[in-house]
């Protein structure tokens, strides 16, 4: 498909994403720059909820369309979701990049067990505490099911989509988000009391 | 571990209000990102029209030249005609034209019988 859309710039919100990335391809200057408006930010937000660093998410998600832009010539259309890959390699970028942070992941096994009800102490947190809790959370989880959560349940992308991304099936990605929302719970349980709150006060 | 469903509801609760929260990437950067795809962008293309632009071109010349040539040669034919073609005598060339295609033929009988 040799769609430019030079000459069009609103037309090129109603191009598929692997329609504009030929048209990239093919010289589209305006293609290009509608791409890193329409996928950049979600990426951005994924890379972010994950390193919790923008700076770093900023790099990851450059990384990611320089080569997207390297690929580009080589794109065949309808076989995969841009978006889907583009995913894939922030999430790569990401997994290495947490590696090198930690050298190590949590098991979730020394996650503490809860030690209250977690209803009672999200129902007791303001909302800035509601959200550090929950990303200090998602921080204790191993770096396979951190992202499996968040993609699942902040970037909203569907089990299929996940597998895709992350290179497994879609049992292991249900598998996955089950293990960290448990892990979640127990997490966030254990806060009650460090938050100030505990069953008996 | 908790497997109280509040529990759930609660987790629902705090993803709920964590997706509100936008990450949102600065403009700074993302001019970055467009400067990247431009410096990118594939050399062996050298920047063409764009197909619609460039088709919309063609088509106008395909419609100027064909009525623009339609109208020379209908003004050609008006002055041509006259003294290149004349009806009359391409009539009295044919018998002379029948006659050598057949040789022996006597007109002059045929219309005598």
């Amino acid at each position: 498909m040799d769609q430019r859309l030079s000459h069009a710039p609103d037309a090129a919100r109603d191009v598929p994403d692997d329609a504009l990335l030929v048209s990239y391809a093919n010289g589209d200057a305006l293609a290009g720059r509608e791409m890193v408006r329409r996928l950049s930010p979600i990426l951005f937000g994924y890379a972010t909820r994950v390193l919790q660093d923008r700076a770093e998410a900023e790099d990851v998600v450059q990384e990611t369309m320089l080569r997207l832009w390297k690929i580009a010539p080589d794109w065949r259309q309808g076989e995969a979701k841009v978006s889907t890959w583009a995913y894939r390699v922030t999430a790569n970028l990401c997994t290495d990049r947490l590696r090198k942070r930690r050298g190590s992941q949590i098991n979730i096994d020394d996650v503490a067990e809860p030690k209250a009800d977690l209803a009672s102490a999200v129902e007791a947190m303001t909302d800035v505490a509601r959200s550090e809790a929950l990303t200090e959370a998602l921080n204790t989880l191993p770096d396979r099911q951190r992202q499996a959560v968040i993609l699942r349940h902040l970037e909203g992308v569907s089990n299929p989509d996940i597998a895709k991304i992350m290179d497994i099936g879609v049992e292991a990605v249900e598998s996955l988000t089950a293990r960290g929302r448990r892990a979640l719970k127990t997490a966030l349980s254990g806060r009650k009391e460090e938050l100030g709150y505990s069953d008996d006060g | 571990m908790t497997d109280d469903p509040r529990d759930d509801a609660a987790l629902d609760a705090l993803f709920q209000a964590e997706r509100t929260r936008r990450f949102e990437p600065t403009p700074d950067f993302m001019a970055r990102l467009e400067a990247d795809a431009d410096a990118a962008l594939p050399r062996s293309v050298s920047h063409p029209q764009p197909v619609l632009r460039r088709t919309s071109w063609l088509a106008g010349v395909f419609t100027a030249s064909g009525l623009s040539g339609a109208t020379l040669a209908g003004i050609w034919l008006g002055f041509a005609m006259p003294e290149s073609f004349d009806a009359f005598s391409l009539l009295a060339d044919s018998s002379v034209e029948l006659t050598a295609f057949l040789p022996g033929a006597d007109m002059g009988s045929l219309f005598d019988e």
